[in-house]
Order: structure tokens, then C-alpha cells, then sequence
């Protein structure tokens, strides 16, 4: 990356210079809550006929959704521990687990809709 | 580009088991899309759920037409959900090894299956009347 600062511009600059790392927290942000407020709705929506089912669904959904939260909070730290213009850490078992995660929720859909 | 130490060895290793580090930049455009294709899937989910609940509460008897349907949205969620991440796997093993990006076949598919299940609402709406 060509680098156009000068001294006294460069003391200024940005740590993060297109907020390329801001964009993608925020990204995960949007995608954690809406899978948060999905799941709480989806159960809800089973809990007013089936709460056995319901509480079922929460058994299964909770543990891969701790397991999101821990690894989200350890990148985040490690990301903001780097120092300045060093590469972000990055790893597949995040994304992993979210896919798994939403995998989990359509499951939970299909089960609501086929018991409804 | 320097490549940075790492205390731990990155998962899986199919993907950072070869080729040099990425400009991060692209990592990162990588993990958005992913995450893009994620929320995309979950509103396919969410549109199932919600037609089948309209489904419930409006009628006596549910149209096991709307079910299906449901159903259906539900697995092409499903479906997006899991192969984002094999996709997010490939793109960002093609970037660090300087291959060409793999090809963008959800889309086509999620195009072509959400013109299908457009024109099947409208069938349903006129038909049944939903």
C-alpha cells in the first residue's frame, strides 16, 4: 500500500486507514443481533404452543451461541491488542461457528414450522 | 508484506495451511461478504417462519401449499447458511495462494430460486387466495 503521509500527517493518520476493521465489526454486530432477535422470536413463536419443544430448541441453539460470543470477544481483544499496521487475526472457527449457528436456527424453523 | 506471528496455529488448516498472508483489507472484505451472505440466508429463513405464522393465525385450516413453501425458504436458508462458509473458505484459500476467486454460484442460484418462489406466491395468491 503506497503510503502518501508525511511526518506530522502520519502521527495523525488513522490506525485503521478505509476502517476496514471497523466495517466488518460492525458487520458482525448486524449479523450477532439479528440472529439474537431471530432465535428469541422463533422460540417464542414455539413456546406459545410447544414449550417443551421450545425449551428444546433453547438447549440446542444456547451452546453454539455461547461458543460464538467467547470466540467474537477473544478476536476482538486479540484484534485490539495488535499494534499499529499489523495485520488483524484472523481464523475460520468464528465464521464456523456462526454458519453452524444459522444452520441451527433454520433447523429450529423447519421444527416450528412442520409441529405448527 | 510481513507476515505477523501467531501464538496459536489458525483453523482449518486446508485454508491457511498454504500460500502467504492476504493484504488484510481482502481478508476482511472476505469475512463481510461471508457475514452478508449470512444475514441473507437468515432473512430467507425469516420469510419462511413469517408466511407459515400468517399461515396459522389467518386460516382454520393451514394450506399445506404455504407449508411447503415455508419449508422450502427454510431449507434454501439452510443451504446459503452452510455454503457461505465453504465459500468463505475457498475465496480466502484463493487469495492467499493467488488463485483466481471461485466462482459465484449462490448467486445464480438464489436469483433463479427466488424468481421461482416469487412466481409461486403469485400462483398461490390467485389460485387459493393464500
Amino acid at each position: 500500500m503506497p503510503d502518501h503521509h508525511t511526518g506530522d500527517e502520519r502521527a495523525r493518520a488513522p490506525v485503521d486507514p478505509g476502517l476496514q476493521i471497523e466495517r466488518t465489526t460492525l458487520a458482525w454486530l448486524r449479523t450477532g443481533l439479528s440472529f439474537a432477535v431471530g432465535s428469541l422470536v422463533l422460540t417464542r413463536l414455539i413456546a406459545h404452543t410447544r414449550p417443551l419443544v421450545a425449551l428444546g430448541c433453547v438447549l440446542a441453539l444456547l451452546p453454539v451461541a455461547v461458543l460464538v460470543g467467547v470466540l467474537a470477544v477473544r478476536r476482538y481483544r486479540a484484534d485490539s491488542a495488535l499494534p499499529q499496521h499489523r495485520q488483524p487475526l484472523a481464523d475460520g472457527a468464528l465464521p464456523a461457528g456462526v454458519a453452524l449457528l444459522a444452520v441451527l436456527v433454520g433447523a429450529v424453523g423447519m421444527v416450528y414450522t412442520v409441529l405448527l | 508484506m510481513s507476515v505477523p506471528s501467531h501464538g496459536t496455529r489458525r483453523w482449518p488448516s486446508r485454508v491457511y495451511g498454504e500460500g502467504d498472508e492476504p493484504d488484510a483489507r481482502f481478508s476482511l472484505a472476505n469475512e463481510r461478504t461471508f457475514l452478508a451472505w449470512l444475514r441473507t440466508a437468515m432473512a430467507l429463513m425469516a420469510a419462511g417462519v413469517g408466511i407459515e405464522t400468517v399461515n396459522a393465525a389467518t386460516s382454520s385450516s393451514q394450506n399445506p401449499l404455504v407449508t411447503w413453501l415455508a419449508l422450502l425458504l427454510l431449507a434454501g436458508g439452510v443451504l446459503v447458511s452452510a455454503a457461505s462458509f465453504t465459500r468463505w473458505a475457498a475465496t480466502e484459500r484463493a487469495l492467499r495462494t493467488g488463485r483466481p476467486l471461485p466462482a459465484p454460484r449462490m448467486g445464480a442460484v438464489l436469483g433463479y430460486g427466488l424468481a421461482a418462489v416469487g412466481v409461486g406466491i403469485a400462483v398461490l395468491l390467485v389460485i387459493v387466495g393464500i
